[in-house]
């Protein structure tokens, strides 16, 4: 089978071609090749290698990609926001040989014997899912499966500059650098992930496409300065997007092309909607015009089945027997639409980060003074989700002050948004038929 | 509903931690008020809560107030 590499697509641009631009770095195709070179000859990494990728400024990634895809058996993406507990994890459990940061590239165990064939199969893309409890999940892309929705025309790319606010270790921060990279566009990036310089590195650069999370949008649009980027291309994911962002972009963009797209690092890109409308069609539902197949099971749950899917058992578990992924993702038809209601596991989404409700019920258990607890997510027109939690306190207990302690105690133990931000207190929590808590979103 | 609005986010604040600019008035932007947009989002939350609204899934044409008083504009319409 012929495997695409990541360094033969850019050997296809001309060699002064631009690729990437921060505040100090202007990169072409050229540099970016070289450099790539530079980096495989020092890192002593061989094909049956597995690298690590922690937490590198956007430059040093995109050449890191270059260098090693093709070249090595596995490349593992650690997000810079990770704990140093998680990223041993994920590096032990994802085999790596070598470990790479902005600082050092090092040999941590020994690999296997180098295969004879260096071209035995494509290099794997390990991304971790956006798990925030200690456990997120490794899934093994490639580059064809993670460039399955990729746009390649480069007569039409170029004419774009590329924005990226996403962590680039990430599968939506890796989508935007594919995106720009496979199409011929130049990518800006800021060197600060300070919202300020983010924003004024997207206007001083003329940025024309930019992909967000819903939330992020809404921020911007509240700061105002965003508008004066002429924006193209406008890409919303990783969370629902609401009818309000959808017809707020198109207000203050009238002339930008406005994409939702559906992905998770699990199924990958799946589809995108470009009608301008919350949702997707319903008519897509088994039929063969929609851009995968899909159908909603009896219990709301959405499966899809895109022609090329990860590896590993975390995928084959959630395949059905006609090879069907199971999103978890609950929707509902309204009308002539599906719309999305939320995680089948309960899990919480805000603004992209993902809470697991029973983390932070376990954390609010260690407080003094509480008898039980319930964690779920409360809809938000700003931020998609926030956390709320309903607490049973011991009998007799002051439930003003316990807000309090409750609250100290979260900002100690955990990030800012999986702290409750409503709290509300009660005699007795509701169970459903199953004896399972009640997580439904308000 | 402006005093009501600015009990909020100093309970806000004080609940989570966050440092809330002197003095907020209908100029204050809101993204500079020391509240950032989770706690822009509690604010819309436990306002909802209070007024048993939430105006930025009532409006026709969306709007994302910049201002504090272009917050509090929209609270009040929404409330006669």
């Amino acid at each position: 089978m012929n495997v695409e590499v990541l360094a033969e697509i850019l050997r296809s641009f001309s060699g002064d071609h631009k690729v990437l631009v921060t505040q100090s770095v202007v990169l072409s195709v050229d540099h970016l090749l070289k450099d790539a070179e530079d980096l495989y000859q020092r890192s002593s990494v061989t094909s049956s290698s597995r690298i690590a990728l922690s937490g590198l400024p956007l430059c040093d990634f995109i050449t890191s990609l270059v260098a090693f895809d093709g070249k090595v058996e596995a490349m593992l993406f650690l997000p810079a926001s990770l704990d140093k507990a998680a990223t041993f994890r994920l590096i032990v459990s994802a085999g790596c040989t070598h470990y790479m940061d902005s600082e050092k590239i090092v040999e941590v165990s020994k690999g296997q014997e180098e295969c004879s064939s260096s071209d035995a199969g494509a290099t794997q893309w390990l991304l971790a899912t956006s798990g925030t409890t200690g456990r997120p999940k490794l899934i093994g892309h490639t580059l064809s499966s993670l460039s399955r929705t990729v746009k390649r025309d480069p007569d039409k790319g170029s004419g774009f500059i590329w924005g990226l606010l996403y962590d680039p270790g990430r599968f939506a921060g890796i989508q935007v650098v594919l995106q720009a990279l496979l199409s011929g566009s130049l990518l800006h990036v800021s060197e600060s992930v300070d919202f300020e310089s983010q924003i004024e590195g997207l206007v001083q650069n003329r940025v024309n496409a930019l992909s967000a999370t819903p939330s992020l949008w809404r921020k911007l649009l509240m700061d105002g300065r965003i508008t004066g980027c002429s924006l193209r291309q406008i890409t919303l994911g990783g969370e629902i997007a609401d009818q309000q962002i959808l017809d707020g972009l198109k207000r203050h963009f009238s002339g930008a092309r406005i994409v939702h797209i559906y992905a998770s690092t699990e199924a990958g890109s799946a589809f995108s909607v470009h009608d301008g409308r919350a949702g997707f069609p319903a008519i897509w539902i088994k039929n063969e015009c929609a851009p995968v197949p899909m159908s909603i099971r009896d219990d709301g749950h959405l499966l899809v089945k895109p022609s090329i899917l990860p590896d590993g058992l975390e995928i084959e578990q959630r395949l059905d027997s006609d090879g069907y992924l199971d999103t978890e993702d609950i929707v509902r038809v309204e009308g002539d639409r599906v719309k999305f209601l939320g995680r089948a596991s309960g899990a919480i989404n805000v603004g992209g980060n993902k809470v697991t409700p029973e983390y932070i019920e376990n954390h609010i258990r260690e407080v003094d003074g509480v008898l039980d607890v319930r964690v779920f997510g409360k809809k938000s027109s700003m931020i998609g989700q926030i956390v709320a939690a309903e607490i049973v306190p011991h009998p007799g207990r002051e439930v003003k002050q316990l807000r309090l302690e409750i609250l100290r105690y979260c900002q100690l133990k955990m990030e800012n948004w999986q702290a409750p931000g409503i709290i509300s207190f009660t005699d007795e929590l509701k169970e459903n038929s199953a004896g399972k808590r009640e997580r439904s979103t308000l | 509903m402006k005093e009501k609005i600015i009990n909020i986010i100093t309970e806000i604040a004080s609940d989570s931690g966050w440092e809330i600019v002197a003095n907020l008035n209908d100029d204050t932007v809101l993204l500079e008020s020391g509240l950032d947009s989770l706690g822009f989002a509690i604010l819309v939350a436990r306002l909802e809560e209070e007024l048993l609204l939430d105006p930025f899934t009532m409006m026709d044409e969306p709007v994302y107030p910049r201002t504090l008083g272009e917050f509090v504009k929209i609270y009040e319409n929404c409330s006669s």
